[in-house]
């Protein structure tokens, strides 16, 4: 097992140089880059241009830019940012409590929910309930997100104007206004994973219920309930969990159109805020932050097989 | 974050944190009489000390300033008392009061810390003299303000002021309608017709700083004056503005904006005229060829049309100014390219091709306009800077007169004297067209119906008058 995860996580290194070089080359690739802006911003003089470049760092050769970066990286330190002139670390940072207390909130939700309509759903399987919910699934997958999100807004914030249509506010302001807050970009963004999700755990349900061992154990007589939990629920849960975890760090920065719409700060507004004034060295420190988030997860997956599957063995 | 003088809303300097200024006879001695009294948000005295201290803060290559101009011509700078600043320049330089008379001023007492610090305590929490000090900064969300009530114009009448980005446009609108967010800048032209019918709300309008032009590569055909004015009779400009634009624009005449000291009132823009526009190309030789086509001697007048890419609105202005100039035979080939690709070394001005490229320019505060006509600020190199673009291989035929006057608009210090020259500028440009002028956009703002007070200016921050603001129960 350690040797195992020792393994994976030294293989995890060469796949996210990769990874850095690739999103590196393509942030290269655009034309023009950021000093194309600068030079026709303004009164500009040549030698000022040239400051900024060395600055920057632009004045060097791309693969000289992309090993400095690279070894700042190594001792923690993510570059400044062109439009803040603030340490990227910094930057991100301030934004990672934001889109975590969103994404838990929509996990959470989404969770319990997939859950409860999956099991319902696949233990009723063809009932008006069935159908009912894989209706509003199916909804729920085919809506595009920033229209479900005004309409929220145009419904909750206009029309009953019961909730706040966008913005966050700390505990400070009262558990009752942070929670209002919460409310509508966490449906938006529990929306299509609530919808996604009850199809598995229907699906991985139906499937274990038609094994030899639900019926044997039906046939000795264990009670239903406990037939639920323990024989069909543990092993139905093995590929859900995979999709869970692996879904897990999309949300940490693919939250982007959620935030955006109800100006959430988070982690996905700033990679929008960011790409739109061209700010590369924030860009590249969110595209590694998620690449890493991403492999992380993916050990994390195969390590919670082991754990829910004892059949699995690491060598 | 306030100057020795500031813009009000007509383009004038008047005074903040100095209550006048002097110019000497010969225009290189200025003396600024600071204001007695004022304090920085953190009590501490403002006096003469700190202006000679940002002097020095801008000048230092640590610091990195984006902009020494205007700082780097002073020369000498004495303190004869605490509350008198004399600066003496090395040349005349008329926009010195812009740049310097108008430069945010920062605390002595914070700069003595040291560069990095300097960054790292201002940047985080910022000290100024201003109506409104800074409480603290919700990070990517808002900024917090509250009323400084030893501000030396008075006590301000709103106790907060909350400063956020709305990154949507839906947002913004739902949140104005709310009454979430109450006052907006920078409301899209699209969203006009809503805004309007906002139940508490009023829509502000200001003509802005930024001019939409056609910029003509001077290259073959193009560098004939009676081939720039003729593509100017066919650019429909005023149509654009009524139909595409819904009004929300004024015609432009030249590079000064409308309702500023330095606006040329008796340049007026060319109408549409396509008959008129086709004389002036027969006058200058071109003939009609088997197939419609321009064209003199054997070569065809084919042009690129060059707009960013991503702007719904730019690219109906292409439409209409392409079928227009099309309907006069010339070949017209539309391109929409990415900003970066636009302005970096590939862009429209470096090819051999005549192009036209439609984008906006925007004014700073002083008229000095050598930026874009100088021939000291034709690019070098398609990296190089400077934003006289359409001459990067011929010179205008009138470069040797725009390069004179631009460069007597800066040394002229009377003001009046000032004026003329900038409205000589405006008669040639409008004369020669080196580029098609086309429009300046307005700005948008939404405001509470019973705020009293709120005037923006396109010559300042949006809080310039904020202690003037208040709000009726």
């Amino acid at each position: 097992m350690r040797t195992y995860l020792i393994r994976r996580l030294l293989g995890a290194i060469p796949l996210l140089l990769g990874i850095s070089v690739v999103s590196f080359a393509f942030m290269q690739a655009v034309p023009g880059g950021p000093d194309a802006l600068f030079a026709r911003n303004g009164r500009m003089s040549d030698e000022q241009l040239a400051a900024i470049r060395q600055n920057l760092g632009l004045d060097q050769p791309v693969h000289v830019q992309y090993l400095k970066w690279l070894g700042g990286i190594a001792r923690g330190d993510l570059g400044l940012s062109y439009v803040e002139f603030r340490p990227v670390r910094e930057i991100i940072a301030e934004r990672i409590p934001n889109t975590i207390q969103l994404v838990l909130a929509a996990i959470l939700i989404s969770l319990v929910l997939a859950l409860l309509s999956g099991i319902l759903q696949a233990l009723r399987q063809y009932s008006a309930f069935d159908h009912l919910v894989s209706f509003f699934s199916f909804f729920g997958l085919a809506m595009p997100v920033f229209w479900f999100g005004l309409m929220l807004q145009l419904l909750f914030a206009i029309k009953l104007g019961w909730l706040p249509s966008a913005d966050k506010v700390g505990l400070d302001a009262g558990f009752a206004s942070y929670a209002k807050h919460l409310m509508l970009p966490t449906i938006t963004l529990a929306l299509g994973t609530v919808a996604g999700w009850s199809r598995y755990v229907r699906s991985s349900m139906l499937e274990v219920m038609r094994q030899d061992y639900v019926r044997t154990a039906r046939a000795k007589g264990v009670r239903e309930s406990s037939i639920i939990s323990t024989h069909m629920l543990k092993n139905a849960l093995i590929p859900f969990v995979t999709v869970v975890t692996l879904d897990l760090p999309f949300y940490f920065t693919g939250a982007v159109v959620t935030e955006t719409v109800f100006s959430w700060p988070g982690m996905g507004r700033l990679f929008f805020d960011s790409l739109n004034s061209r700010d590369y060295p924030v860009l590249m420190g969110l595209l590694v932050f998620s690449a890493i988030l991403i492999v992380f997860f993916n050990i994390i997956a195969d390590l919670l097989y082991g754990y829910l599957d004892p059949r699995i063995k690491y060598g | 974050m306030e100057g020795m003088l500031e813009f009000n809303s007509n383009q004038e300097q008047v005074p903040a944190l100095a209550e006048s200024y002097e110019v000497s006879e010969d225009g290189l001695t200025y003396t600024f009489k600071l204001r007695k009294g004022v304090k920085w948000h953190d009590g501490k005295d403002f006096t003469a000390a700190d202006v000679v201290a940002t002097k020095n803060l801008i000048m230092d290559p640590k610091f990195g300033a984006f902009g020494q101009l205007g700082w780097e011509k002073i020369t000498k700078m004495e303190t004869p008392d605490p509350h008198t600043v004399v600066m003496t320049t090395k040349e005349r330089y008329a926009p010195f009061l812009n740049y310097v008379g108008g430069g945010t001023i920062s605390p002595k007492h914070l700069i003595d810390k040291g560069v990095d610090s300097f960054k790292q305590t201002f940047g985080n929490k910022p000290i100024g003299t201003g109506p409104y000090k800074f409480v603290r900064r919700q990070a990517g969300q808002a900024v917090d303000l509250e009323k400084y009530t030893e501000y030396w114009g008075g006590e301000p009448n709103l106790d907060k002021i909350t400063y956020k980005t709305v990154p949507n446009d839906n947002t913004l609108l739902v949140q104005l309608r709310t009454g979430e967010v109450q006052l907006s800048t920078d409301v899209s032209a699209i969203r006009f017709q809503e805004a309007k019918k906002l139940p508490n709300s009023e829509v502000v309008l200001r003509n802005s700083q930024s001019w939409y032009h056609l910029d003509l590569k001077n290259i073959d055909f193009l560098t004939d004056k009676l081939v720039r004015q003729a593509l100017d009779y066919a650019t429909p400009s005023q149509q654009i503005i009524d139909r595409l634009l819904k009004g929300l624009a004024v015609p432009s005449v030249a590079d000064q904006a409308p309702g500023t000291i330095y606006f040329n009132p008796n340049v007026k823009p060319r109408p549409y005229d396509l008959n008129k526009a086709a004389q002036l190309l027969k006058e200058a030789g071109f003939t009609k060829g088997g197939d419609g086509t321009l064209q003199k001697g054997s070569k065809p007048f084919e042009i690129e049309y060059w707009i960013p890419s991503g702007d719904q609105q730019s690219s109906q202005v292409q439409q209409v100014v392409a079928a227009s100039w099309r309907k006069l035979g010339i070949k017209v080939d539309t391109r929409q390219e990415a900003i970066n690709t636009i302005w970096g070394p590939n862009g429209y001005q470096f090819t051999k091709k005549m192009t036209a490229a439609r984008y906006s320019w925007f004014n700073g505060n002083d008229p000095d306009d050598a930026f874009y006509w100088a021939s000291s600020q034709i690019p070098k190199t398609p990296t190089g800077t400077g934003g006289n673009l359409p001459a990067y291989f011929n010179k205008y035929s009138f470069q040797a007169e725009i390069d004179k006057l631009t460069a007597q608009g800066v040394k002229e210090v009377d003001p009046e004297k000032r004026k003329q020259i900038y409205f000589k500028i405006q008669e040639l440009l409008h004369e020669e067209v080196p580029v098609i002028f086309m429009y300046w956009p307005k700005s948008i703002y939404v405001a509470p119906k019973k705020l009293s007070g709120f005037n923006p200016s396109a010559y300042n921050g949006l809080l310039w008058n904020a202690d003037e603001w208040s709000l009726q129960q």
